[in-house]
């Protein structure tokens, strides 16, 4: 079979393109094209809402545990941990049991 | 442009009236470009409305009304791709499946109901399409918008937003492959 030469084939595929567009002609749009549009914005932005709520559902009920965490279990076991139980010259004296005396009565060492 | 850029302005601040007005301005253009990139008359629609669904909720994106139509032929292109790609995934069995018997058969069957210029209508598009199922969907697009809707090369570089250059190679390799496939289909 013979070939046909390249610019002939190019040309056939140009001549093709042409009557393609003659073949599909723009459709009209059918009448329920725009409700059905803007049935799925409607839809779409009830989505982005629901997704919206959901996350602060989520954000308010993390809080809420968060917050009840707190004040159920933290507080109170901080609360239980003597930080400051005596003073810094209870401490000194605790330490040093008899260096006051010993200043006073003058025996230091 | 088929509105003006006042009009463009206004579905941009959320006017949804002007919206309506130009989805009603564009839609003929658009669904009968959408129709000659995916070749299935009956999911024109969908991907349609897909394309104007993306717009309503990207307009807020655009710079400048002065780039709304290659804007809005972005979004056609995108939604034609990504229904060409999930019919690939679906692979379904399709005309240009059949095996060629079965498409001699079928092609009788309607024939006989249809008029010769419409017949020859039908084989114009089975052919175009049996072509571009033969290449990839960014040849096939990019061919389509060239050759078939009639695009320059400017408007192309506004759509793709690749240089001249970077675009004349690749429809000069999209147009080898579509001639690589036409050549095996003539022989």
């Amino acid at each position: 079979m013979d070939r046909m030469p390249q610019d002939n084939r190019e040309n056939q595929l140009d001549g093709l393109w042409a009557e393609y567009r003659r073949a599909c002609p723009d459709p009209e749009a059918g009448p329920g094209f725009i409700p059905g549009l803007w049935q799925r914005i409607e839809a779409r932005r009830a989505a982005n809402l629901s997704i919206f709520r959901r996350v602060a559902q989520v954000c308010v009920g993390a809080t809420v545990a968060l917050t009840v965490l707190m004040g159920v279990v933290l507080i109170p076991h901080m609360q239980r941990i003597p930080i400051y139980s005596a003073s810094y010259v209870d401490v000194l004296t605790a330490n040093h049991p008899n260096s006051y005396v010993d200043i006073l009565t003058g025996d230091i060492k | 442009m088929l509105v003006d850029f006042e009009l463009i302005e206004r579905a941009r601040s959320g006017d949804d009236s002007a919206f309506n007005q130009v989805v009603q301005a564009y839609r003929k253009r658009i669904l009968g470009t959408i129709a000659r990139l995916i070749g299935r008359p009956e999911d024109v629609e969908d991907v349609g409305q897909e394309v104007f669904l993306r717009l309503y909720y990207s307009l807020d994106q655009l710079r400048t009304s002065e780039v709304f139509e290659p804007w809005l032929y972005r979004l056609t292109v995108n939604a034609a791709y990504d229904y060409l790609r999930r019919q690939k995934r679906r692979q379904e069995s399709r005309m240009s499946d059949l095996t060629e018997q079965q498409v001699m058969l079928a092609d009788a069957a309607a024939g006989g109901k249809r008029s010769d210029e419409e017949q020859r209508r039908t084989k114009v598009r089975e052919l175009v399409q049996a072509l571009l199922g033969k290449v990839s969907e960014e040849d096939r697009i990019l061919l389509m918008l060239k050759e078939v809707e009639g695009l320059s090369l400017k408007d192309l570089e506004k759509i793709y937003r690749v240089n001249e250059n970077a675009l004349k190679v690749r429809l000069f390799r999209a147009r080898q492959r579509v001639l690589k496939a036409y050549e095996a289909q003539e022989d």
